[in-house]
This record gives structure tokens, sequence and C-alpha cells, in this order.
């Protein structure tokens, strides 16, 4: 018995559930993402205190003081970036677009965290063998 | 069938299971929790040979054994395998007594396959993740791998079946 003959003694039924399991499955990888609501949002720092919270999904500038100095953050197309800040390197305007992770400005003393979970995702498991 | 032949042929198997679930994980995967799931070869071939009392027995022993054997007999993992295999069995028998010959080996595996990622998808959310949303990300993803590998695990079990059938003698010796 070939793996030809056993392909085609496939029954109707088989096929088709194959099919719509695929169709499913692909359905689903593609529009999941529009269905839910994202991931986070941008929490920004001075000195270590939480100063302002947003939504990753609204797109805004804020300016950002703090007694060392200031900086502008853009919240655009789910990112964020800093522009304009008031020191000389400008390190965090060079770090760009930023979609999940810190942009840190030492000088000024300010954090902005993009795309924080929420409080019970911090147990999040790495893996799971077996 | 005796009983003694009975129990001979589910040890049998459930050997062969374990052998492929052994062999399984020395192949390398890209994610660590992905599997090929090659011992539901033996699962779909005792189910739609022997029934299914056999292939539940040979899922058990074949979980129980090969979590004592890497140590992580009631950890995470021994959970999710339990749920998968247990909960695959359970959907073939189900299908297969509600509409008899709508499917063939294939289309078992498949269902098997289907109801061994959502039950394990509800096990990880009930039990670890307790988040919809990453639950709901993945599923897809699962599904479609698992459609796949289904598809692949019942072609096989069903050239398995079809050239044990050729060859009934010889299992009648083996058995015996």
């Amino acid at each position: 018995m070939s793996l030809r003959q056993t392909i085609s003694a496939t029954t109707p039924g088989d096929r088709l559930l194959l099919i719509f399991l695929l169709l499913v499955s692909c359905a689903g990888i593609v529009f999941i993402k529009d269905v839910l609501p994202s991931s986070g949002g941008v929490i920004i720092e001075v000195e270590g205190k939480t100063t302002h919270r947003y939504l990753l999904e609204q797109d805004r500038t804020v300016r950002v003081e703090s007694p060392y100095g200031h900086l502008t953050v853009e919240i655009r197309g789910k990112k964020v970036r800093v522009i304009n800040a008031s020191c000389q390197n400008k390190l965090c305007e060079h770090q760009g677009w930023v979609g999940h992770g810190v942009i840190i400005c030492l000088p000024a003393r300010i954090s902005v965290t993009v795309g924080v979970p929420d409080k019970s995702g911090d147990k999040r498991i790495d893996a799971i063998t077996g | 069938m005796t009983q003694s032949q009975d129990n001979y042929r589910i040890a049998l198997l459930s050997a062969y299971a374990l052998a492929l679930h052994a062999f399984e994980s020395l192949i390398p995967m890209p994610i660590p929790w992905l599997r090929v799931g090659l011992a539901n070869i033996i699962a779909i071939t005792t189910f739609i040979l022997f029934g299914f009392r056999s292939a539940m027995m040979v899922t058990l022993i074949r979980v129980v054994l090969a979590s004592l054997f890497s140590g992580s007999f009631l950890g995470p993992g021994f959970i999710l395998s339990m749920g998968g295999g247990v909960s695959s069995i359970l959907a073939m028998g189900l299908v297969l007594s509600l509409t008899p010959g709508l499917f063939g080996p294939v289309g078992l595996s498949l269902i098997g396959a289907l109801s061994h990622n959502l039950s394990q998808l509800f096990l990880a959310y009930i039990l670890f993740i307790q988040k919809v949303e990453p639950v709901l990300i993945i599923a897809p993803f699962l599904i479609l791998i698992g459609t796949i590998t289904g598809t692949v695990n019942g072609l096989v079990a069903d050239l398995l079946i079809k050239n044990l059938k050729n060859s009934q003698e010889t299992i009648q010796d083996t058995v015996r």
C-alpha cells in the first residue's frame, strides 16, 4: 500500500475537515490581531515616579518636564520616540521608534516604558516542555 | 481474544508509542513546546484497529511513563500532555460513534489534533496564563501546525493500518 493510494483513500469528510481547519487557522492568524485590543500602554516616569500614562493606540505628542530638563515624547502608530530632548548628546532621540522596551533619558531623569503589560502579565511562563 | 493477549497487545503498542515519544524529543524544534506528536500515530492506529479502550490505555501509559522517564511527572508539561492525549482520544471516540463512516483515519487524526490543541490551550489558560489575549493569539498558529502534523500522522497511521491488515497473520503470530 503506497502513500499515493492512502491519500486517494481519504474520505470526502477528511478533505473537507482539512480544508476547513486550514482556512479557519489561516484566517485566525491574519485577523486575530485586529480583533484584539492592543497589548499595552506607555508609562512616563520622572525620577522613578509615574507622571503620565497613555494608550499605545492613541497618537499624541507630550512634553515632559523634570527638574533637570525636559523632552518631548511622540506616540504614533503604536510606537514611541523622543523628539527634542534638552540634553546635549540626545541618546534617547537617536534611539528612534520603540515598539516595546524602555527609553531612558539619564540627564533629565525621565524614563519612558513602552508596551507595559498589565499586572497579571508578570507571571507569564517562558516555556513549557513535555 | 483473551484477556492476556489484550494486555500483551496494549503493552506492545505502549512501548511503540513510548519509543516514538522518546525519539521525537531528540528532534530539534524551533519552539520548545512544539511537537510533531509522532506517538499519536500509535494512538490513532490503536484506536482504529482495537477500539477506544485500548487507545485510551495506550495513551495513558505512554504519557505517565514518558513523564516518569523525563522527570516531569505531575509538572506543567505532564498536565498538558495528559489533558491533550486524553481529550484527543475522547474526541475521536465521540466523533466516530456519532458519525461512523464520515471520517477515515486522516479525519479522525485531525479531530484528535484539534481537540489536543484546544484542550491544551484551555488548560494553559486555566492553570498558567490566566489571560485570554495570548491564548487567542497563539491559538490559530497551534491549530494550523496541529492540522499539518495531524494530516501527516493520519496518513502514516492509515498506511500502517492497511499494511498491518495485509499481514494479519503475522500480527496474530506476534500477539500469540
